[in-house]
């Protein structure tokens, strides 16, 4: 246990170092009637709360149970005391531990998993400060939110998963709640595809951060190669590989484009990472893409 | 072995493997280089692409050539290449390992031996017997060589030394010439010819029986002939081999010193001229300095050819004549000394003078020609003089005949009792013919010597006969009457020619006889060589003998040799050269035949002549495998390229490669730097370098040596002390330069006087040293130093003072002795105002350090140390020599430490007082 200690003690350590000075991320929550789910902050307008927010004038149609007495009773008029309406915003992250996201080249700073996982970790902790409840896809259990979440958060991160790509799991979400996909989506398009589109029905918010390697965008092999996936199972042999450049970065193009426009049919965001640039752009990116809704 | 364009292969056999080569290029070609796998996630993308070009990829043309060539040069390399190959081939399954071991192998006699216990391991690899054989040595009376394995013989010749005398050629020639083994001969020869004919006969004997190699050459061989006298000069003629280039040769005569003890006596050189083969060594010494001449050297060379030793030859006795009758004028012919003269004049120095006189001069004999009666106080002097080991020869004459000396009792100074009268035969008035003399008979000096039909004696005195006479005859006439008697007195002898010394009693005097004869008695040693004529007869004992290599020892063990064999004039086994006694002479035996020249051996054609240390034979083995390897290698750096994995490997090794080449390369460029660095960071000490590169070597040895002692005596700890160039190098950071006066320097210029100048300011000391032992600046060195620092500006300068802080900064020291003693040590002037403290021995003296400090007694000499820690140079002698080295050395000690300390030694005399004030 001393290693996955140290390991989720590294993991929060660079992550909270990454979420610094990024203010605690609100998520702005979609949709608000149909949630109610109670949360921390205050939504600047009158609602279900626990805060006081104002007294109003009641008027025609106000409940009498709703009229605050000890506000009326020093002056003519009726008053009602509202509550401001606390709600917090769910965020569920798919971070692929699939063994494609072991992968790094020479150029690249870390291996594709470690900075899917940062990434992740340090959203969650964003997310954390700011109240909202963050959950796993991986992890059958609802969003949670606190300091005892982002600990199980960065456990269940260290995980990995055997087969070469991943697919997000099925996982019942709440309705309006926001998913999260990190992830090299270089797995099987029409099952990706597919369980992308199953997240979707569930009326999700939606963002995606492909995270790529260098060497997987620049393709700076050359001569007689056997490429082979992670776990060995796909094969690949050329005899010249400089030669393959254009055609690697045609599909490459065609898979990222399937992605946008995937994105854009779900109404959701779609961006890139390579993993040779730090990670706070990205970071950034999904912080404003939360905060503004898809 | 087979031998293909001058290249011979060991084993050949393995070529056959290059047969192979047109199959490998099939396989080679076919079968590319292996692709490399790689993991990469991506390959998904990758799935279902298409080579653009379908070929299957080949192996390319050059890294085909690349490997092809790399196994040919393997398969060659492994097949034992070799350039100019020895031949190996063995006709025989018995080997003979042959030397010349004579006086010229010692030269290079390690070499030698190095090369026979190759052949003879050689010989042990392969199993064969092998005899081992010096040429020098007699052959062995059974004809027969002894074979045996090649380890005995190898620990034979471990301990084989060369012998000093040529080979045998003659005698083996005869041994061998019905030898019934068949064997292969190894001769490794000293390249001199020695006796061309017994030597050509021995090399065609051996040819016969098997293979003959020879082995070694001619290098250069110079000897030496034996020394003679030559127009009063001692000479001796060095010979070389012809051929040689102008070259210098050195020689030492050496001798007993006044003290008894061997020393050299002269030192001399010479040139061989381009081309010619000898040349003159001459010595020209007084004579006493010449008679102690025992032995004459070519300096650098390791054989006994290039020692000789003298003998009675390059001796020059001194003889005192004296006559009874006064000389008459006009009649020299009938004068009793002049046939003396004669036969002494060219071979001794002749003293006619008053006795007593004579006797001063210390002579090696006196002659006394019919002298008769000495006053009694003559007699005791010259009776002292023999007994003290003169050789007194009395003749007999008239006046002799005439007197009583001798008569009633032995005189001091006559061997024998004489009759009165004497006799006289064979005149008008006597009976009987003139008598002649009798053979010599054995044992006496004049034994050997050939006795002339017509010499005959007239008139005699005559020996009183007695019981004692028998023994002291040398020579006698016909009828036995004794005509040279001797007695031994005390260390030296008396010898009485019953005869004149002139023609009147007997024609001996004019006689040849008469010559030997005195030589025989050493009166005279003859300037030639000792002649058979003087030699045979006699049994000579071995005094000193010469070794191969040319050392000279002391011998006890040989039996005395037969003079007949030593009148070969060249020595044998048994016969060492040296030098042979018997009674009072002395005969010299040296290795060179008087005769003999030196002449380059001549082998027939079909002789192989192999180099000494296997020379030109070049094993390419080495090279071609380092090739192949070299290939293979690039082989490798080209697959990596290839396949595309070299960007990995090519940068760091690349960075590795230009690492290791800027690390052998670097210090060179950088080594200016480097020095200053260094002395910046230690203590370093400095010498000025001069024009003179012998002072330089000096200079540095010098200063190693004081570093030395600094760093075993005191904690200044200097490393390597560095020259330094006051025109260019950077000064600020030596703190003390030595600065050795020679005649060459120029006075340093502009920049380099502001560059001293600045350097004297900021606290740099400079010693210069005169060298000269300088005379209270009256020597030419001084005027020279005060023209060097006319640019400089020197304080004014005093002789340093007793109570200097040099006198007591480490060492306490009354002067400052380096090679020479005793001359002033100029320091900076103390102010006029330098007071004296209460209680205080020492003056209070200016602060800081005296910027120049200069004498003449060449510290550096007396300091120098070689890298193995030798004094280089000899200071003073014995015990004051050390202990004056002693002192130069804390001379340095002391300077190093006023001119790192300062005054801080001066100032320890304000200790009382701060100690008092600390008490209050």
């Amino acid at each position: 246990m001393g290693f996955r200690e140290h390991a989720v003690r590294t993991d929060r350590r660079d992550a909270e170092a990454l979420a610094e000075g990024i203010p605690p991320l609100l998520a702005r929550a979609h949709r608000l009637a149909a949630t109610l789910s109670l949360g921390v902050h205050g939504r600047r307008r009158s609602g279900s709360g626990e805060e006081f927010w104002q007294y109003r004038p009641a008027v025609n149609g106000d409940l009498l149970r709703q009229i605050d007495w000890r506000k009326s009773a020093r002056s003519d008029e009726h008053f009602l005391r509202q509550l401001e309406w606390q709600t917090s915003q769910s965020v569920t992250l798919w971070i692929d531990l699939g063994q494609s996201m072991q992968y790094w080249s020479r150029k690249a700073a870390d291996r594709k998993a470690d900075r899917a996982r940062l990434l992740g970790l340090a959203l969650a902790i964003l997310l954390s400060r700011a109240g909202e409840k963050v959950g796993l896809f991986d992890d059958p259990a609802p969003a949670e939110t606190g300091e005892v979440q982002l600990s199980k958060l960065a456990l269940s991160l260290l995980r990995t998963s055997a087969s070469d790509y991943g697919l997000p799991p099925e996982k019942e979400l709440r309705e309006g709640s926001v998913a999260v996909f990190l992830s090299d989506f270089l797995g099987d398009w029409d099952m990706l595809e597919g369980a992308l589109g199953r997240v979707a029905e569930q009326r999700v918010a939606g963002c995606m951060l492909q995270i790529l390697d260098p060497a997987e965008i620049g393709f700076p092999f050359d001569g007689r190669r056997v490429f082979e996936s992670m776990n060995g199972t796909l094969r690949f042999e050329t005899l010249r590989a400089s030669a393959l450049r254009d055609a690697y970065a045609r599909r490459l193009a065609e898979r990222q484009s399937a992605l946008r426009r995937l994105a854009a049919r779900l109404g959701w965001r779609a961006s890139v990472h390579v993993t040779s640039d730090p990670p706070l752009a990205s970071l950034l990116w999904l912080y404003v893409a939360l905060e503004d809704g898809s | 072995m087979t031998t293909v364009a001058g290249i011979g292969f060991l084993e050949p056999w393995l070529l056959v493997a290059l047969l192979a080569l047109p199959i490998l290029w099939w396989l080679l070609r076919a079968v590319p280089p292996s692709p490399l796998t790689l993991r990469f996630p991506a390959v998904v993308l990758l799935m279902g692409l298409r080579d653009a070009d379908s070929t299957p990829e080949r192996t390319p043309w050059w890294l085909l050539l690349l490997r092809l060539t790399a196994l040919t040069l393997l398969i060659v390399g492994f097949a034992g290449p070799v350039i100019n190959p020895e031949d190996r081939a063995a006709d025989n399954k018995l080997h003979v390992v042959a030397l010349d071991a004579s006086w010229a192998s010692a030269a290079d006699w390690d070499r030698r031996q190095q090369r026979v216990a190759e052949l003879l391991r050689q010989a042990e690899t392969g199993g064969r017997p092998v005899a081992l054989v010096r040429w020098t040595d007699p052959p062995p009376s059974e004809a027969a060589l002894a074979f045996t394995a090649g380890v005995d013989a190898l620990s034979r010749a471990a301990a084989m030394n060369p012998l000093a005398w040529r080979p045998r050629y003659a005698a083996w020639a005869d041994a061998l010439e019905n030898a019934a083994h068949r064997f292969d001969t190894f001769w490794i020869t000293d390249g001199l010819a020695h006796d061309e004919e017994s030597r050509a006969r021995l090399a065609a004997i051996l040819a016969s029986r098997g293979r003959l190699r020879v082995i070694g050459g001619s290098d250069s061989q110079t000897a030496l002939r034996n020394p003679r006298i030559d127009d009063g000069r001692l000479a001796v003629t060095a010979l070389r081999l012809p051929g040689g280039e102008r070259e210098r040769v050195a020689a030492t005569a050496s001798g007993p010193g006044p003290d008894g003890l061997n020393r050299i006596l002269a030192r001399e050189e010479a040139w061989f001229e381009d081309g010619s083969t000898e040349t003159e060594v001459s010595f020209d010494l007084p004579t006493e300095i010449r008679n102690r001449v025992r032995q004459i050297r070519l300096l650098g060379r390791r054989s006994a050819g290039a020692v000789v030793v003298t003998d009675d030859a390059v001796r020059r006795r001194r003889v005192a004549l004296f006559g009874g009758s006064l000389e008459q004028e006009g009649s020299p012919l009938l004068s009793p000394l002049h046939y003396l003269r004669q036969a002494l004049g060219p071979t001794a120095d002749i003293i006619e003078t008053d006795l007593s006189d004579a006797l001063q001069s210390d002579p090696d004999v006196v002659i006394l020609a019919d002298v008769g009666n000495l006053s009694a106080d003559a007699t005791e002097h010259v009776s002292a003089w023999v007994a003290d080991g003169g050789l007194l020869v009395q003749f007999a004459g008239p006046r002799l005949a005439s007197s009583d000396v001798g008569r009633f009792e032995e005189h001091q100074l006559l061997p024998v009792r004489l009759r009165a009268g004497g006799r006289s035969v064979g005149g008008a008035m006597s009976w009987g013919d003139p008598k002649r003399l009798r053979a010599f008979p054995p044992g006496s000096p004049f034994s050997g010597l050939p006795v002339p039909d017509d010499v005959v004696v007239n008139r005699q005195v005559m020996a009183q006969p007695d019981h004692r006479l028998a023994g002291r005859v040398l020579a006698s006439l016909q009828d036995g009457t004794p005509l040279v008697t001797a007695r031994d007195e005390g260390m030296g002898r008396i010898v009485l020619f019953h005869v004149s010394a002139d023609v009147q009693w007997s024609n001996l005097p004019i006689s040849g006889l008469f010559v030997d004869m005195l030589r025989r008695l050493a009166v005279s040693a003859g300037q030639r060589a000792a002649t058979a004529q003087d030699l045979l007869g006699q049994y000579w004992t071995p005094v000193r003998v010469i070794d191969a290599f040319g050392i000279i020892r002391p011998e006890g063990s040989i039996a005395a040799v037969d003079g007949a064999l030593i009148s070969e004039g060249e020595p044998a086994p048994g016969i060492p050269p040296g030098v042979y006694a018997s009674s009072d002479r002395a005969v010299a035996l040296n290795v060179l035949h008087p005769s003999a020249g030196l002449e380059p051996a001549a082998w027939p054609a079909d002789v192989r002549v192999l180099p000494l240390n296997g020379g030109t034979e070049l094993d390419l083995k080495p090279w071609f495998i380092a090739a192949a390897l070299l290939l293979l290698c690039a082989d490798a750096a080209a697959v990596l390229v290839l396949t595309g994995r070299a960007t990995r490997l090519i940068g760091p090794a690349a960075a590795l490669a230009v690492a290791t080449v800027l690390s052998t390369w670097g210090p060179g460029s950088a080594a200016a730097g480097d020095r200053e660095r260094l002395a910046a960071n230690n203590t370093v000490l400095a010498y000025v370098i001069t024009k003179d590169q012998r002072q330089d070597a000096i200079s540095a040895a010098g200063l190693l040596g004081l570093s030395t002692i600094l760093h075993q005596r005191t904690s200044i700890e200097p490393v390597e002390p560095v020259a330094v160039d006051v025109e260019q190098d950077e000064l600020a950071v030596y703190p003390l330069l030595y600065w050795p006066v020679t005649a060459g320097q120029a006075s340093p210029g502009g920049e380099a006087a502001r560059k001293l100048d600045r350097y004297l300011r900021t606290g740099g000391v400079i010693l210069f040293d005169t060298l000269d032992s300088g005379d209270g600046g009256a020597s030419e060195r001084f005027r020279h130093l005060r023209r060097l620092t006319a640019t400089l500006d020197i304080p004014p300068l005093e002789p340093a003072p007793a109570d200097h802080v040099l006198t007591r900064s480490f060492y306490l020291l009354q002067d400052f002795p380096g090679r020479h003693a005793g001359s002033d040590v100029w320091v900076e002037a103390a102010p006029a105002d330098a007071g004296k403290l209460e209680g205080v021995p020492f003056r209070n003296l200016n602060d800081g350090v005296s910027p120049v400090i200069i004498g003449g007694n060449d510290w550096a000499s007396a300091w120098a140390i070689g890298r193995d820690g030798r004094f280089l140079f000899p200071v003073g002698s014995g015990a004051a020599g050390q202990r004056q080295r002693e002192l130069a050395y804390r001379f340095g000690v002391n300077l190093v430490m006023y001119v790192l300390t300062g005054n801080y030694k001066s100032d320890q005399v304000h200790v009382p007082a701060l100690l008092e004030r600390l008490g209050q």
